[in-house]
């Protein structure tokens, strides 16, 4: 029983870490970034270089690369998105398919296997009763935390996060206020791209670092943003923690293939009740017809 | 603009014979008729001609172009009507999935897998995507993305019809001639079909969900059955592409819910051109067998897709087709101002 | 500047075509073509192309192979099949093995199909086309089973590599040793979800069964998880002392190593997980693998035997040429299956398929993984004897090396139990 809730409690985290880029850039900018599997990939790719290429410490080069992800970002918004901004099909489009350039070059280059590897922060773990944890999953786990405060705050209560805000609620409103929406579009999926690296830093650890794994990052963010609800933090977590808790509860008690169903079904149940999302708040999306 | 002497703008003027052939005199002059029609039929010559003197290994590709073809155009069906679909492999692999089933477990022959693949399949992906239609924006997309890649996880996991070995020996569709020009027929079938529907007042209700839902709903006209209806159709013959090729494989996986089945309609109609059916035949002409050529370089076709793709989307939106046509149709000039 | 600049981009790119061109086409005999389709990207496609590089230098550094009278060289063509993708379709593998085929009209083909659905598959593309093929990949045992069901259909279809029952059996032994020596008792089988994997595990838990081992437990994992802990729970939960695994999937693999370690499960793993069945597993996974007890099958692809001269020659000169294989498998089969074919081609003084196809199955090869000899199912036989058989062998990491501990004609050492373990 104690296993099941501290696993179902990391799993849980990891998912919040997965979806929170994607779900953070579409809450503030109205941006689907589906490049979010690719640059979680790359950012993870880049603190590997940093490290085994260039030699640097660990700590330097996953700062390194949550920037140089925060630049990738903003690039892909200033080169790409700037020019069909408004064309909200063409944006998401547009991002899938540079996600998946990302990661199919990355696989080409062979991204694969098992030779690439994060290595954890510290090793070894703490038991508590029965269960095992590593350090490296409770420092994801207290991070994961620490991260969903600090974006909170963040969001509620600096100017540039109120600014964000207030482009996701109304962008005419906030451009005659002098909010210019390209800078805070840019700077959203700035900020979305570094929490994947983020996130890439602080999960890659647990597994191997491989391509596809950027395909499950996508699938899982886009499921907890739709369960949770596309702009709601809360629901995020909500949803994440349903769907972190049903799959360990699945792999425990009936068998660990079919964990995948979870978010499946997770998304299927929402769109037949909930269509926006648990806690979503686009009410002027359903019921329109 | 500035008044000088040296500024000059860009003019595009309708060639004479476009005007001419624009109304019903058309018929009288030979030569206004072949304006028109040449065209239409020249395709339809070399797709016909095509099979006949290539050899064994491209007329495979003949016909994988042709069911990518056909899985464009759904794509662009459903775009039309203001959809856009991430996820053509779903419709792909249920339609795959249907017929292999039928043909292993029910031992149906092709005659009979195939339609009931295609209708069946087209119930299933309505149903399943049918809450999604009353939505707007990102919904379809991210949902339509997000399920190919579920359901080849869940039937890996839940190891029904073959798990993750796929069934195999599946009935083929008969000789090479009968494969191919059947794939070729159907895909000009299609391309008309929908065409006709498009230029009908049906397809005209459609592209106005398109432009406007909410002025449709207006005119108190129920947006959700049509675009349910609309997703019925582009589902059925994105099933009906899956059927075809996995007879014309005799095998189905897992692997016909890959990515490569909803890149690959999008890239070759993003070249082609978006809207016009021709486009995304067209794109698929092209894009096959650029890809059989590329195959030395493996995984990085993908890549190369998405390449296309995103310059296609962000610097000719209006693609190929729509770029001949202007040419075709017009000429342009520079002109004082 | 600009024109100079092309200048001498022109003669670089034309002396890079001119270095390029292959030195076997200028020796001399048409050159004999082996068509080598795989997955050319992932480490295994690697080494096996290495290993046919390897055999093939060799064959021709002696002037080739001698056909009717004219000494001929190999010369390989490779086509990326990606394979080993799950994301990639079927047919796409088979057309690129078809495009192979038709085009480059190859002799023979060697390495060839990985995955299983595709090897099914496949089995039909090479009979229609009559190509002698000697596969050193795919280990399904339904190979045997198609092939039975057409023999005069599929005779072209040879295959070197192992089955999983084989494979098996070389871990039985030790198996065998932890429960006489060292009194252990609960194993718990925890299967990939493929036939291989199953098919693997079947058989040892017949002989644990037999032998009076406990079965704590079964439970057959799909193949892309990413996450073990509810099944290591289990492991915990059941007191397992043993963990009997094939793993063939890298990152499942790799997770599965972190986690056990993580969760400190105090179960020895016994069978076959990527990653940390490689000559490079210690660099790979860290000292968390010492003490498991994995499966070479076949022999001859990292470990230098001592006892077999032959078969540590191959390993050492591969490993001077190209470094430590990545995996642990088939490159030993791969170099085999080019003398086998040269040597039927002599044999047979002619190229025609038929007859190369013939005396193919009359072999009898001391080879680097063993005695090659065919059965009726064109299957290489194995045993535990290389001077009778082919061979695979059970080793456990002990210091970080890969100690061999059975079968007794190549053992260096003995089972030995970790510290931590408990009695």
């Amino acid at each position: 029983m104690l296993s099941l809730l501290i696993y179902g409690l990391i799993q849980s985290v990891i998912l919040v870490l997965y979806a929170y880029g994607f779900s953070l850039v579409y809450g503030i900018s109205g941006i689907a970034n589906f490049a979010h599997g690719g640059i979680y990939i790359l950012g993870g790719f880049m603190t590997w270089c940093f490290m085994n290429a260039l030699g640097l410490p660990y700590f330097l080069s996953a700062i390194f690369s949550v920037i140089l992800m925060g630049l990738l970002g903003f690039g892909l918004y200033w080169g790409l998105l700037l020019r069909i901004r408004g064309i909200v099909l063409s944006e998401v489009v547009v991002t899938f398919v540079a996600g998946i350039a990302i990661l199919e070059i990355l696989a080409w280059k062979g991204l694969y296997g098992f030779y690439y590897n994060l290595p954890v922060f510290v090793k070894g773990g703490i038991s508590l009763g029965d269960v095992a944890i590593d350090y490296q999953r409770l420092f994801a786990l207290g991070s994961g935390i620490a991260l969903a405060g600090l974006l909170w705050a963040f969001v509620h209560h600096t100017r540039m996060g109120l600014s964000f805000r207030g482009i996701a609620q109304d962008e005419r409103t906030a451009l005659s206020l002098g909010i210019e929406s390209d800078w805070v579009g840019a700077l959203s999926l700035a900020i979305g791209s570094s929490l994947a690296a983020v996130a890439a830093i602080l999960v890659l650890p647990l597994g191997v670092l491989e391509a596809n794994i950027g395909y499950d990052v996508l699938i899982y963010a886009v499921t907890v943003a739709i369960v949770g609800g596309l702009e709601s933090g809360f629901g995020m977590i909500a949803a994440s923690l349903i769907i972190g808790f049903g799959q360990i509860a699945v792999a425990r008690y009936i068998g660990s293939s079919w964990m995948i169903i979870v978010p499946l079904g997770a998304i299927v149940l929402i769109l037949a009740i909930r269509p926006s999302g648990l806690f979503g708040s686009f009410k002027e999306l359903e019921e329109r017809i | 603009m500035a008044d000088n002497g040296g500024s000059y703008r860009k003019e595009r003027v309708d060639r004479g014979i476009k005007a001419r052939s624009d109304s019903v005199y058309a018929i009288a002059s030979f030569r206004d008729l072949s304006y028109l029609l040449l065209p239409r039929f020249l395709p339809l010559l070399v797709a016909f001609i095509l099979p006949l003197i290539v050899g064994d290994y491209w007329g495979k590709v003949l016909v994988y172009a042709a069911v990518f073809g056909i899985l464009a155009l759904s794509w662009d069906f459903l775009a039309s009507c203001g959809l856009f679909s991430l996820g053509q492999a779903l419709f792909f692999g249920i339609g795959a999935y249907l017929a292999g089933a039928f043909n292993y477990y029910l031992h149906w022959p092709i005659y009979a897998t195939i339609p009931a693949a295609s209708v069946g399949g087209a119930l299933l992906c309505t149903a399943l995507l049918a809450p999604v239609m009353r939505l707007r924006g990102v919904y379809f997309a991210m949902i339509t993305l997000v399920l190919p890649m579920l359901f080849s996880r869940l039937i890996v996991a839940t190891k029904v019809i073959g798990g993750s070995h796929g069934i195999t020996n599946l009935t083929p569709l008969g000789s090479r001639w009968f494969t191919i020009y059947f794939a070729l027929l159907a895909l000009f079938v299609c391309l008309f079909v929908f065409r006709r529907i498009m230029a009908q007042d049906y397809g005209l209700v459609l592209s106005a969900i398109r432009d406007d839902d909410r002025a449709v709903m207006s005119a108190a006209i129920n947006i959700f059955w049509r675009k349910v209806q609309a997703l019925f159709i582009a589902s059925g013959v994105g099933c009906f592409a899956g059927a075809l090729m996995c007879h014309n494989y005799q095998f189905v996986g897992p692997s016909a819910f890959a990515l490569d089945y909803s890149l690959m309609p999008l890239a070759a109609t993003a070249l082609g051109g978006p809207g016009s059916f021709v486009g995304a035949v067209l794109g698929s002409a092209v894009l096959v067998p650029l890809s059989e050529a590329l195959r030395a370089f493996g995984g990085l076709r993908i890549a190369f897709y998405c390449l296309i793709l995103m310059a296609c989307i962000i610097v000719l939106p209006e693609g190929i087709f729509h770029y001949m046509a202007r040419k075709y149709h017009r000429f342009e000039r520079m002109v004082k101002v | 500047m600009k024109k100079r600049f092309l200048l001498s981009a022109l003669l670089l790119v034309a002396a890079g075509l001119a270095f390029s061109f292959p030195a076997q086409v200028l020796a001399g005999g048409k050159p004999i073509i082996l068509g080598l389709p795989t997955a050319v990207n992932t480490d295994w496609g690697h080494d096996d192309i290495n290993a046919v590089n390897l055999a093939v230098e060799e064959i021709n550094a002696k002037g080739g192979v001698s056909v009717g009278g004219v000494k001929r060289p190999f010369k390989v063509q490779i086509t990326d099949t990606r394979g080993m993708d799950p994301a990639t379709p079927a047919h796409d593998a088979l057309m690129a093995v078809e495009k192979l085929i038709l085009q480059k009209d190859p002799h023979a083909i060697v390495v060839g199909f990985a995955r299983s659905e595709i090897f099914m598959a496949g089995m039909d593309l090479i009979a229609k086309h009559k190509i002698p093929y000697l596969g050193s990949y795919a280990t399904t045992h339904m190979f045997q089973k198609q092939f039975a069901k057409d023999p005069a259909k599929y005779k072209y279809l040879f295959r070197l590599s192992v089955d999983a029952i084989a494979a098996a059996k070389a871990v039985t032994d030790a198996i065998d040793t932890l429960k006489r020596q060292h009194g252990l008792q609960r194993v718990f089988f925890m299967p990939q979800d493929t036939l291989l994997s199953k098919g693997f595990n079947g058989v040892l838990k017949r002989h644990c069964e037999n032998t009076g081992w406990q079965v704590v437990g079964w439970e057959s994992i799909a193949s892309d998880a990413s996450d073990f802990s509810a099944v290591l729970t289990k492991v915990k939960e059941s007191d397992a002392q043993m963990i009997c695994t094939f793993w063939d999937v890298a990152r499942g693999g790799t997770i599965l190593l972190k986690q056990w370690s993580s969760m400190q499960v105090p179960a020895l793993f016994v069978g076959f997980v990527v990653g940390a069945n490689s000559p490079r597993g210690w660099e790979f996974m860290g000292e968390e693998i010492e003490y498991s007890i994995y499966t070479e099958a076949p022999i001859g692809s990292g470990i230098p035997l001592k006892k077999l001269p032959k078969t540590r020659k191959f390993v050492e000169k591969f490993i001077e040429k190209f470094g430590k294989p990545h995996g642990q498998w088939l490159t030993g089969a791969a170099y085999d299956s080019i003398y086998v074919l040269a040597q039927a081609i002599e044999r047979a003084g002619c190229l025609d398929p038929d007859k190369v196809v013939a005396e193919v199955e009359k072999t009898d090869y001391d080879g680097v993984i063993g005695r090659i000899r065919f059965d009726d199912t064109h299957q290489v036989v194995y045993g535990t004897d290389p001077k009778e058989s082919a061979l695979c062998l059970a080793y456990q990491w002990q210091d970080g090396k890969q100690v061999p501990i059975y079968p007794p004609a190549v053992a260096e050492g003995k089972v030995r139990l970790p510290p931590w373990m408990k009695k």
